[in-house]
């Protein structure tokens, strides 16, 4: 018996030894907040990409959820391995929003590492520069913009809306046949919400640019008190899928929804052909998510070469807008040559180019964004 | 009596399950009741609840009404079934009915809302069905996809849990009062409440208590089921941390919970104390 168990432990011994190697292999985590099609992306796309041009290397994706809250996880992460002194921490990539994004460069969790890949000149949005008013220039790479419009069924809305005061005599004139998730049920929700207070709230800019004046929330009540109004002749969705899900039965006409989110449904067939998009004026925002490498980050070097790698024309062109129909991370003009006529004019169909510059706003900066989204609650949802 | 004086070997055996429960439930629920009432210059403080109802009182209103009419409308349907499954004399009904109810007991409330999200829509399954079934015309549907939702979803989760005890509860009687009330003459209906129903009204009142607290503390069916204004305090508290990081307003609106499951537990511990004392 005992010899049994010496040998069964000699074998445990020998396994051990020969595994050795293999965990010895290195490992690259990317965290990632956002919702599971980011990890997939990760897991299926890039990581086996990144693994066949680096052998040895294994690339590991940690998805923290989806939303700001998603970021707030990564965050929290990594502020507890500082406090704790941790001497190499534990992500070496993380794919955040903007509002954490701000908060983490800020905070000094971030290296500075854009200039010493060979792909950071190839971004141009101020996105690169400008999170929410926070400093971000050389911390962050883009990894896509994602733009909020509004979907319509073009069968039963034959000359949509082209501004948010034409959409208000619209719904006036169709009651319930609008719907968009309010602000805790999704990003679209909260985007409509922002892009009526830039509509009617006065002084859009400043909201965007800053500085911060804590003064300027008091203009909002007339136009919160409208939009309260505006409420009740519109159907609140449960969620950014919900919003999708009711045009899709033809429940409403219309409603605000993420431009990537649209054309994905439309691909898989889960919206019907006649739906369409129209980013109204003055315009609604989109977002970034960022690349960044937090500033401990074991495998630094090799974290730059991954986001190299994922910001590169090739994978924007094919991983970005082909898979995902997002609008790419970098200068839309180094994909142009990488993409067949079809992909590139399906990305711009019912939104062109010129609607994006004009329309296409960024979120207000980090206290303002809270403020609007407080005033909300206080004054119409509650 | 000297059996009942705690020994060291006692002591030791019941340890860890203390020190799990003291770090993992005491522990954290004294830390998220004192970060509730702590203000932001570290002083003992209202603030945060002050915020919490400045914003949220509707939807603690809301929350309390969606669960209370829950309980009421499990209640309604574990007595019903409770009571055919005791009473009932068409076997093959009983065994089909004893087969069927225990079913969305197994279903994890998420998809359940998943189903219902589909189910209740103005162009969901309910509707068109009725529609062609000719109850309904097109143009009658109207979407349930909203505090309705919530209840049906939560009372057609609950109802089985309830419906379980209850009936367990009812077998386990002397079936000899029963049969006295029924060779009176009594009718089924009579024997159901004026007979059966006082002898397990703790055991109902048990079982409700258990599916209120459940009800309070489910994050998926409001968020799932029906729009954001109003919603149930659980979305509150989630969005308060995913959006803002504000721990502080979301342990206020947690203790406003606990303070909801609080009249429910003094309900559960009257009615055990009581059962003990006649016991």
């Amino acid at each position: 018996m005992l010899d049994r168990m010496k040998s069964a432990l000699a074998a445990a011994a020998a396994v051990l030894a020969l595994a050795g190697p293999a965990g010895a292999q290195t490992t690259l985590n990317v965290a990632t907040a956002g919702d599971q099609n980011m990890v997939d992306y990760i897991k299926d796309y890039l990581g086996p990409m990144f693994e066949k041009s680096h052998p040895g290397v294994k690339v590991v994706a940690v998805g923290t959820g989806p939303g700001d809250g998603g970021s707030q996880k990564i965050y929290e992460k990594l502020s507890a391995q500082r406090q704790a002194n941790a001497p190499a921490w534990d992500f070496d990539v993380v794919v955040a929003h903007q509002k954490m994004a701000g908060q983490m460069v800020k905070e000094g969790l971030l290296a500075k590492y854009r200039d010493k890949i060979p792909t950071g000149n190839l971004v141009s949005r101020d996105t690169a520069e400008n999170s929410l008013g926070a400093e971000v220039g050389g911390y962050v790479m883009p990894m896509f913009h994602s733009q909020t419009a509004l979907a319509y069924n073009a069968d039963m809305v034959k000359t949509p809306p082209a501004t948010y005061t034409d959409l208000v005599d619209w719904v006036k004139k169709n009651p319930k046949q609008f719907g968009y998730n309010g602000i805790k049920g999704g990003m679209s929700g909260v985007a409509f919400v922002t892009g009526w207070v830039y509509a009617f709230g006065g002084d859009a800019d400043k909201l965007m640019k800053g500085p911060y004046d804590e003064t300027l929330k008091a203009a909002w009540d007339k136009s919160l008190a409208d939009l309260k109004e505006f409420n009740k002749n519109v159907v609140i969705t449960p969620g950014n899928a919900g919003t999708l899900d009711m045009l899709n039965r033809g429940e409403i006409a219309m409603g605000p929804v993420w431009v990537d989110m649209f054309y994905t449904w439309q691909a898989e067939g889960k919206l019907p052909p006649n739906m369409k998009l129209k980013l109204v004026a003055p315009g609604m925002p989109g977002q970034p998510m960022y690349y960044a490498v937090p500033a401990k980050a074991a495998q630094a070097k090799l974290a730059e070469e991954f986001i190299a790698l994922a910001t590169s024309p090739e994978v924007q062109a094919e991983g970005i807008v082909k898979r995902f129909n997002w609008y790419p991370g970098i200068d839309a003009k180094y994909l142009q040559a990488k993409l067949d006529q079809a992909a590139w004019q399906k990305l711009f169909a019912d939104i062109t180019p010129d609607d994006l510059s004009t329309k296409g706003k960024p979120f207000p900066i980090a206290p303002y964004f809270n403020d609007i989204l407080e005033s909300y609650e206080k004054k119409v949802a509650n | 009596m000297a059996a009942n004086r705690p020994t060291l070997l006692g002591l030791a055996l019941v340890a860890p399950a203390l020190a799990m429960v003291g770090a993992l439930f005491l522990y954290p629920l004294g830390f998220s009741l004192a970060a509730a009432f702590t203000g932001r210059e570290g002083g003992l403080s209202l603030e945060h609840f002050a915020k919490a109802f400045e914003l949220y009182s509707g939807d603690v209103l809301f929350t309390l009404f969606i669960v209370l009419a829950a309980t009421l409308g499990t209640a309604v349907i574990a007595i019903a079934f409770a009571g055919m499954l005791t009473l009932g004399e068409t076997p093959w009904v009983l065994a089909i009915l004893g087969a069927l109810y225990r079913w969305p007991l197994f279903i994890p409330f998420i998809v359940a809302a998943q189903c219902m999200r589909t189910f209740l829509a103005k162009n969901g399954l309910m509707n068109n069905s009725l529609v062609a079934l000719g109850v309904m015309e097109p143009l009658q549907a109207t979407s349930f996809l909203d505090w309705r939702g919530i209840i049906i979803t939560f009372v057609w989760k609950q109802a089985p849990f309830v419906t379980l005890l209850l009936a367990g509860a009812m077998a386990a009687l002397d079936r000899s009062t029963i049969e006295a009330a029924r060779n009176l003459g009594a009718s089924r209906l009579r024997s159901l409440f004026d007979v059966i129903l006082p002898q397990v009204v703790p055991n109902l009142m048990v079982a409700l208590t258990l599916s209120f607290v459940t009800m309070l503390s489910v994050l998926s069916v409001p968020l799932m089921v029906a729009g954001s204004q109003p919603t149930m305090l659980t979305v509150d508290m989630a969005f308060r941390i995913n959006s803002y990081g504000d721990y502080a307003t979301a342990n206020a609106l947690g203790v406003i919970s606990y303070a909801m499951t609080a009249v429910a537990a003094v309900f559960y511990l009257r009615h055990s104390v009581r059962k003990e004392a006649e016991a």
